[in-house]
């Protein structure tokens, strides 16, 4: 039984890296580019939902708009003034260290504009397990049912309108080939704009969702940010559902670890599942492989 | 010393030889200043992470990877030292079961091989990954190593660290401001060693890779070779920072070693300016000395890097030291007139085909080589037999399968099936750099300069193979790795000025125009000695005056023995240099025979022109 509630944490814990990982995947699939940063926009995404619904006891729906909008206007800043820029440099990875530059930047703002301290947050569906299975059965916070569904609703919203509309398909050619998208008249900047707001705009909601099971603090993404990194790099990074699968390989067997080995050892496993991955599929799971022309 | 006048290197002036008397300043601090805090709290750490700056150099600089992992070398190297050397009176009520109390130095001989094997582990996925997908890698690797020293508590005593006994030789204190002199000496040895790797064919290779790494195969360096060997190297380094880093304080405890050390001195190199001393040197310093300048932003230091950081990312590309440089080399020249006029003089008696190696046999012969990608089918079934000392065209309208032709031969893909022989060696199964250390050359048709280097380094990655230096040598930048240096420089300068381009020696790669560039390639091609030289469409592009020049180049490597194969869509070009052309129309072979046979048969006039009754009548002329 105890290893069905881990099991069960493991999954909801996953999801919120796929969540993140999708986030990643957004913004590779138009510019190849990651946003390093997104760790750190989850954690505004979670202080700003602290601040408003705990705080300031601003309804729950009204918590959520405003991530949205702090997540999707951080995701335009951070594509204006870090990676456009750095896309000048003829060094090929200095988006990668802009990226991380902003991240540090926004976790290091929130704890001196902020708060260094630890926050408890109460979940908006209340932060009574329900039990399934009787007495010794598992505790199912509804908070982790609501990670799991909203999770999920996302990406697979995100896939859906990815290939049923048309702003869905200039997204497509734009992560196939910028040039020829351009000559087809879709504004490829405006693409990759808009796919920086939607990433971040989705790793805020992230940060509200997994708020009300951990702790809202100025760190809280750093970690979090490092391992739906790693969920979207072993799903494969052209892979939209990949992330799914990433994000439940690194959530599982962190809780398995936990349980049957140490919690202390509990990142371990997915990392060096990451490692020995890379070594026999350069691109994920699920990436494509590309040949390379001379 | 006595090695200057006779090969013609010029010397440098007095006063540049007498600079190095300078790094004997920082020694005079401990004895002149009694500050605990400055000396040995902000120039002891300045010393230790300048080393570990200069170890991520090795692989974000000069490979061109981003690691955000070092730490867990850094770690490695400490946490061997600390452990290794401390005395169990200090650590009364830790975990550690076992206190082996080795001496300092030999502990920290352990930890650098130890972070050096720790390298070599990672120098593997470096190979199949690059970008954020190596990056994420580094990340992983670090965090494990992190974990374990948080974690093995019987090891490492957990999080609540090890502490060590304060360095001693004789009756003399090495703690405090006395350990500037134990890690001061470290430091110099080591980056001296590293810029010389850094300046010699070792760090053109690194620079060839990072630029283009299959144009760096095909001048016969080993990727996989070099690769490895600078993540061993930057690890080895790391490790020894670590190892220094755990007397500094006489403590180490895990949460020094976090993946946010990794960021950090990521920001901190790329501040000061990549592959350059100087830049490690000015990060680290404004790392660890701004929040003393600034005590009210002791809270938000990492935001102000921050912001920084994206400052010099966007205003000076080359770093603070870039900018150093620059302004150095308006106001104290650069030394580059004295030494393009020694150059010129000591080139001028050189012979570029002199070492030109006598091969038997015929220079390739293709027999049934097939090239498929998934179903489609590139090259079909190709022989052909070229006779030593030749030029053959290869001629074929648009995907024909030419250029698939040229990157079967040089191994950058694999044939299907089929057998490649050169010179009497079966070549089809080595790898691209062993194809060129073989003697087969090419040109790229989508130019492979390595754009970051100038004209010159260009040509002296083509001779890598003729270095025979190791790397000790290299490193402590003996008399004979000099003057193999210097011989390698006039030998290229010689090379530039075969093609003409010996005024742009000191040109960087990417501001030369087209037509500079394409023969940039042809000199490097020659540089590795080849008996077989591809040309990948070396006139496309080119003005007619320029594609004259090319022909004239051409002949002149005919006339010096070197088999060519002169893949081209200029056919005035190809008629009047091949001796015999190959036609190719859809991965087949057509026609082969002399320029003016081939231009009359319908069989290659049916392929380029179509087949329609005028195109024949235009054959019968």
């Amino acid at each position: 039984m105890q290893t069905l509630q881990l099991l069960w944490a493991g999954i909801a814990q996953g999801m919120i890296y796929a969540l993140v990982a999708f986030g990643y995947n957004i913004t590779f699939s138009t510019s190849k580019i990651l946003n390093f940063s997104l760790g750190n926009v989850l954690m505004l995404g979670g202080v700003t939902g602290f601040v408003l619904y705990m705080t300031r006891g601003v309804p729950f729906a009204g918590a959520l708009a405003g991530v949205i909008a702090v997540g999707a206007v951080g995701g335009v800043l951070v594509q204006k003034l870090a990676v456009e820029p750095s896309l000048r440099k003829k060094s090929q990875h200095a988006w990668i260290l802009a990226t991380l530059a902003v991240g540090i930047v926004l976790r290091n703002g929130a704890e001196v504009f902020w708060s260094t301290d630890d926050f408890k947050m109460r979940s908006p569906l209340g932060d009574a397990p329900l039990r399934v299975g009787g007495a010794g059965g598992i505790g199912i916070y509804p908070q982790e049912i609501l990670i799991i569904l909203v999770s999920l609703a996302i990406v697979m919203t995100v896939e859906m309108l990815k290939s049923r509309t048309l702003l869905g398909k200039a997204v497509m050619a734009v992560s196939e080939d910028k040039e020829t998208a351009s000559l087809m008249g879709i504004d490829q900047k405006r693409v990759i704009l808009f796919s920086f707001s939607l990433s971040a705009a989705i790793a805020a909601v992230g940060g509200l969702l997994v708020a009300p099971i951990t702790l809202v603090s100025a760190t809280m993404g750093t970690v979090l940010g490092v391992k739906a990194y790693s969920a979207s790099i072993i799903g494969g990074l052209e892979s939209g559902y990949g992330t799914i699968a990433g994000g439940l390989i690194i959530g599982l067997s962190e809780s398995l670890t936990a349980r049957f080995v140490s919690t202390g050892y509990k990142d371990v496993p997915g990392f060096l599942f990451l490692i020995v991955l890379l070594l026999v599929k350069p691109s994920g799971l699920f990436g494509k492989r590309t040949i390379r022309k001379v | 010393m006595s090695d200057g006048p006779q090969n013609g290197e010029p010397r440098p002036p007095l006063a540049r030889r007498l600079t190095p008397l300078l790094l004997l300043l920082p020694l005079l601090v401990p004895l002149l200043v009694e500050n605990q805090y400055y000396v040995h709290g902000i120039l002891g750490r300045i010393l230790v992470y300048t080393l570990l700056v200069a170890s991520l150099d090795l692989v974000v600089g000069y490979i061109g990877d981003v690691s955000i992992g070092h730490a867990g070398f850094f770690a490695i190297g400490a946490y061997t030292v600390a452990v290794l050397t401390a005395p169990p009176a200090l650590n009364g009520d830790s975990a550690i079961a076992f206190f082996p109390q080795w001496p300092f130095l030999v502990a920290l001989a352990l930890g650098v091989a130890l972070s050096a094997i720790a390298g070599f582990v990672l120098g593997f996925p470096a190979l199949r990954s690059s970008g954020p997908y190596l990056a994420v890698i580094t990340i992983a690797y670090g965090l494990i190593i992190f974990t374990f020293i948080n974690e093995q508590e019987a090891w490492t005593n957990g999080t609540k660290g090890v502490t060590l006994a304060p360095l001693r030789l004789g009756g003399v204190s090495l703690g405090g401001n006395n350990y500037i002199f134990v890690v001061y000496p470290f430091l110099v040895a080591v980056l001296w060693a590293l810029r010389n790797i850094g300046k010699s064919f070792w760090g053109r290779a690194f620079e060839a890779i990072k630029n283009s790494a299959v144009a760096a195969a095909c001048t016969g360096i080993s990727r996989a070779y070099y690769k490895v060997s600078a993540f061993v190297l930057s690890a080895a380094v790391a490790g020894l920072a670590g190892g220094l880093f755990s007397q500094l304080d006489s403590y180490v405890a895990p949460n020094t070693f976090s993946y946010n050390l990794s960021v950090e001195f990521l920001i901190a190199l790329i501040f000061g300016g990549t592959r350059s001393i100087l830049g490690n040197l000015i990060g680290v310093t404004i790392f660890v000395f701004l929040p003393d300048l600034f005590t009210a932003f002791a809270d938000s230091r990492l935001m102000v890097y921050g912001i920084l950081l994206l400052v010099v990312l966007f205003f000076l590309p080359d770093g603070v030291a870039g900018v150093l440089r620059s302004l150095w080399g308006r106001l104290a020249g650069t030394g580059l007139a004295r030494e393009r006029h020694a150059l010129a003089a000591a080139a001028s008696h050189v012979d570029v085909f002199a070492s030109a190696t006598a091969r038997q046999g015929d220079a390739l012969v293709l027999e049934g080589v097939t090239m498929r990608f998934g179903g489609l089918t590139a090259v079909n079934d190709l022989s052909l037999t070229i006779p030593r000392g030749s030029v053959r065209g290869l001629i074929g309208p648009n995907g024909s399968g030419k250029s698939t032709t040229v990157n079967v031969l040089t191994g950058v893909y694999q044939q299907t099936a089929g057998r490649i022989t050169s010179f009497g060696h079966d070549v089809g199964s080595l790898t691209t750099a062993q194809r060129a250390r073989f003697g087969l050359a090419r040109t790229f048709q989508n130019l492979q300069l390595f754009q970051d280097l100038t004209a010159l380094q260009n040509v002296l990655v083509g001779l890598h193979q003729s270095f025979r230096s190791n790397l000790y040598q290299v490193a402590l930048w003996t008399p004979a790795a000099r003057r193999e240096e210097w011989g390698a420089k006039v030998r290229a300068y010689a090379l530039l000025r075969f093609v003409g381009l010996e005024s742009q020696a000191f040109e960087k790669a990417s501001n030369l125009s087209y037509g500079q560039a394409r023969l940039l390639e042809i000199a490097r091609a020659l540089a590795v000695s080849p008996g077989l030289l591809l040309l990948d469409e070396p006139a496309a592009g080119l003005t007619s005056a320029e594609i004259e020049a090319i022909n004239a180049i051409v002949r002149r490597i005919k006339a010096a023995g070197i088999t060519v194969l002169l893949i081209e869509h200029h056919m005035e070009m190809v008629m009047a240099i091949s001796d015999e052309v190959t036609v190719l129309d859809f991965g087949r072979k057509i026609a082969e025979g002399s320029p003016g046979a081939v231009q009359a048969d319908p069989a290659v006039i049916e392929a380029y022109l179509g087949k329609h009754p005028t195109a024949i009548g235009a054959g019968a002329q």
